[in-house]
């Protein structure tokens, strides 16, 4: 008797705690993160992750998101996409089967954002990225947001500022990581390199993997570029090449188009990583900075020991941007949410965005944030130029 | 810059690292009859350690960067000793001469060590200063003086390896087992435990190969899987099990990836390598320098 009456106690416990659990999770909303948390690409994923908890800590203490008369706390759940489409596919599978994620904050990288769009445009779950590549954009993939600047916005003021301020240049060459990201790079590289009238002498690929950049760099010398633009290769990969380049004697312009930060490229790279500008990174200590930003970037480095770049700064964003679109919406259907995105101002890491750019990709997916080209100076990130977009200005004043 | 010099200079740096990576690969295959898989977590551990140590012992000791280094590299090694014991007495002792037991064991110990040392190390890219800072021209090709270091201890840690296995009475009983377990068994030499003995000079010789790259790359957890490709592609060519074999063969692999990379580019240096793969597999599947099973 005292045994059934055991079970039947444990049993009670057991299913309370389920309903407890259910309870939960009925009013939480899982966002996914899909970034590379291991290998070359890690710094991006790493700070990207912690700026997405932040944001979420950031909304449940204000008090979660308001769908209706119903507020939900948020959740933030990473899966390592290693920075490849296989990697990307399996993760985020299983969050979408089994942690129900309909809404993806933050993909990085091109080729991992490639392949996860085979799931999300069919199942209608909405997907913010970083992708640099304009190929996961446009009326193709109406789920799909872009929550950083992208070639189309970054790549002309960058080179038109390198032609500005060294008018002796002619020739580049193209150095990028051979995968969807690194093609769709070294393209829209070679586009407007063109049209700031530098020609460019060569476009070269390498595997992720690589660990040996002797044979590359030694072909990158021998050609004598004036500009090397190293588009979007790594941070620890980009600083690795710009020592051996130091090494072999080549001294010209260093360009680093998708270029996201200091740190890991001057600890890699050491003082050969001076000089080099950067189209996506950004001084989040300088007097540009927002408060948010600024507030972000002094937790990140103490708990990660490295500053943020834009592409972490996306992942905060992309928390920012869904629960605006929820919110607009009164609703959690994702396809409603993403008809009413382009139509909301809301509050960034940047401060007050929306999406936009119709004109250039066919559809308002991109979001319009201020485009800042930066140079490293003596192991430091320095503001060169700052523009804000007119579209956003002219949204603004509305 | 002569280009000639510059692609023998980045051969011998290139092809120095992955000597120490497949000589332990292959001896551990020789004397053991298994192939480890894991072979580039001791690799990857041993980097680790030392990235992750030096900044500290700098910051800390204020000793001279080489002493920081010889006390990192002590550090790796018997971090490496101590998980290549381990990984033998849990796991390999079980499945010596057994290629698909030890096959599992291995591709499991890979996911295993991989998410040990991400949590331990995180994930984040490890890159450290060189020990000895400063350029050198050798003939026209130019040279890091840290990667020169890296040649000479590596030719000096080869030249060890050869001497224990030719002139010491453990490397003779190596050699015996790698030739032949029975005859060897039945002269009275104690197989198991010379296994363990190759398995930790194996294992070592990929962590002195891990800690010496630590200054000229950067290190994370997932560093050793290029180079254990690259030493599967060594021994076949050298021979599986051979030691003149993996040298030849770390030489060959590292002088196409430098011409061919230079001349093509490094996804057609690694195409190359493949086809010549497959030519010995078809042609001359003991490789250069392997012994023909009958």
């Amino acid at each position: 008797m005292r045994q059934v009456r055991r079970a039947l106690a444990s049993a009670l416990i057991l299913a309370g705690s389920v309903a407890t659990a259910a309870a939960q999770a009925k009013d939480t909303i899982v966002f996914g993160v899909s970034v590379p948390l291991s290998g070359a690409a890690a710094s991006w994923g790493i700070g990207t992750d912690w700026a997405a908890q932040q944001a979420a800590k950031h909304i449940n203490e204000k008090g979660g998101i308001k769908v209706g008369d119903k507020t939900y706390k948020v959740e933030v759940r990473s899966v390592d996409n290693k920075y490849t489409a296989g990697d990307a596919m399996k993760t985020v599978e299983t969050l979408i089967g089994r942690d129900k994620v309909r809404i993806i904050t933050q993909s990085v990288g091109t080729a991992p954002a490639k392949a996860i769009q085979a799931l999300t445009e069919r199942d209608g779950i909405l997907m913010f990225t970083s992708a640099w590549g304009r190929s996961v954009k446009g009326p193709k993939f109406p789920m799909t947001f872009t929550i950083i600047n992208t070639p189309d916005e970054v790549l002309a003021p960058i080179y038109t500022t390198v032609k500005l301020r060294h008018p002796e240049a002619k020739t580049v060459l193209l150095l990028n990581p051979n995968d969807a990201s690194g093609q769709d790079t070294a393209k829209d590289a070679q586009k407007y390199w063109t049209a700031a009238d530098i020609k460019v002498i060569d476009s070269l690929f390498f595997e992720r993997s690589t660990t040996e950049f002797q044979p590359i760099v030694t072909k990158i010398g021998s050609q004598k570029p004036d500009i090397i633009d190293l588009g979007g290769t790594p941070p620890a990969n980009a600083g690795t090449v710009l020592r051996e380049l130091e090494v072999q004697g080549w001294k010209g312009i260093k360009v680093i188009g998708a270029g996201t930060g200091s740190d890991v490229l001057v600890r890699t790279g050491g003082a050969a990583a001076n000089g080099t500008y950067m189209g996506l990174a950004a001084d989040f200590d300088g007097p540009t900075a927002t408060e948010v930003q600024r507030k972000l970037n002094a937790e990140a480095k103490t708990v990660l020991k490295e500053s943020l770049n834009v592409i972490h700064m996306g992942g905060y964003d992309g928390v920012m941007a869904a629960k605006a679109g929820i919110e607009a919406a009164g609703s959690l259907d994702t396809k409603k949410i993403a008809d009413v995105l382009p139509k909301t101002v809301f509050e960034t890491s940047y401060g007050k965005a929306t999406f936009g750019s119709k004109d250039v990709y066919g559809t308002p997916q991109q979001l319009l944030i201020p485009i800042v080209v930066t140079q490293i100076q003596d192991g430091k990130t320095v503001e060169v130029i700052r523009i804000l977009p007119d579209e956003l200005k002219k949204r603004l004043a509305q | 810059m002569d280009l000639v010099a510059q692609l023998v200079v980045n051969t011998l740096q290139i092809g120095s690292v992955y000597v120490l990576f497949a000589l332990g690969l292959t001896l551990i295959f020789g004397v053991m009859q298994i192939v480890n898989f894991a072979h580039g977590e001791f690799f990857a551990l041993a980097a680790l350690v030392v990235a992750s140590l030096m900044p500290a012992l700098s910051a800390s000791l204020g000793l001279p960067l080489w002493a920081d280094f010889l006390i990192a590299l002590v550090a790796a090694i018997g971090a490496v000793i101590i998980l290549g014991a381990l990984t033998y007495w849990i796991g390999f002792e079980r499945y010596l001469r057994d290629l698909v037991g030890s096959f599992i064991l291995s591709v499991g110990l890979i996911l295993f060590l991989q998410g040990v040392l991400v949590e331990i190390f995180t994930a984040t890219p490890r890159p450290i200063e060189p020990i000895v800072p400063g350029t050198i021209s050798i003939l026209g090709g130019r040279i890091t003086a840290q990667r020169l270091l890296v040649i000479g201890l590596a030719i000096a840690f080869t030249t060890m390896l050869y001497l224990l296995l030719q002139k010491t009475k453990l490397g003779k009983a190596l050699r015996a087992v790698a030739q032949d377990r029975e005859a060897a068994m039945l002269q009275g030499i104690r197989y198991r435990r010379i296994s363990f003995y190759g398995w930790l000079i194996g294992v070592v010789m990929a962590g002195l190969a891990g800690a010496l790259i630590a200054p000229l790359t950067v290190s994370q957890p997932a560093i050793g899987g290029d180079y254990l490709i690259k030493a599967f592609i060594i021994i076949i060519i050298g021979g599986l099990g051979s030691i003149p074999g993996a040298i030849l063969g770390a030489l060959l692999v590292a002088f196409i990836e430098s011409v061919f990379g230079y001349y093509y580019d490094l996804t057609m240096a690694t195409i190359v390598m493949f086809v010549i793969v497959m030519i010995f597999l078809l042609v001359r599947p003991q490789g250069l320098m392997g012994h023909v099973e009958r």
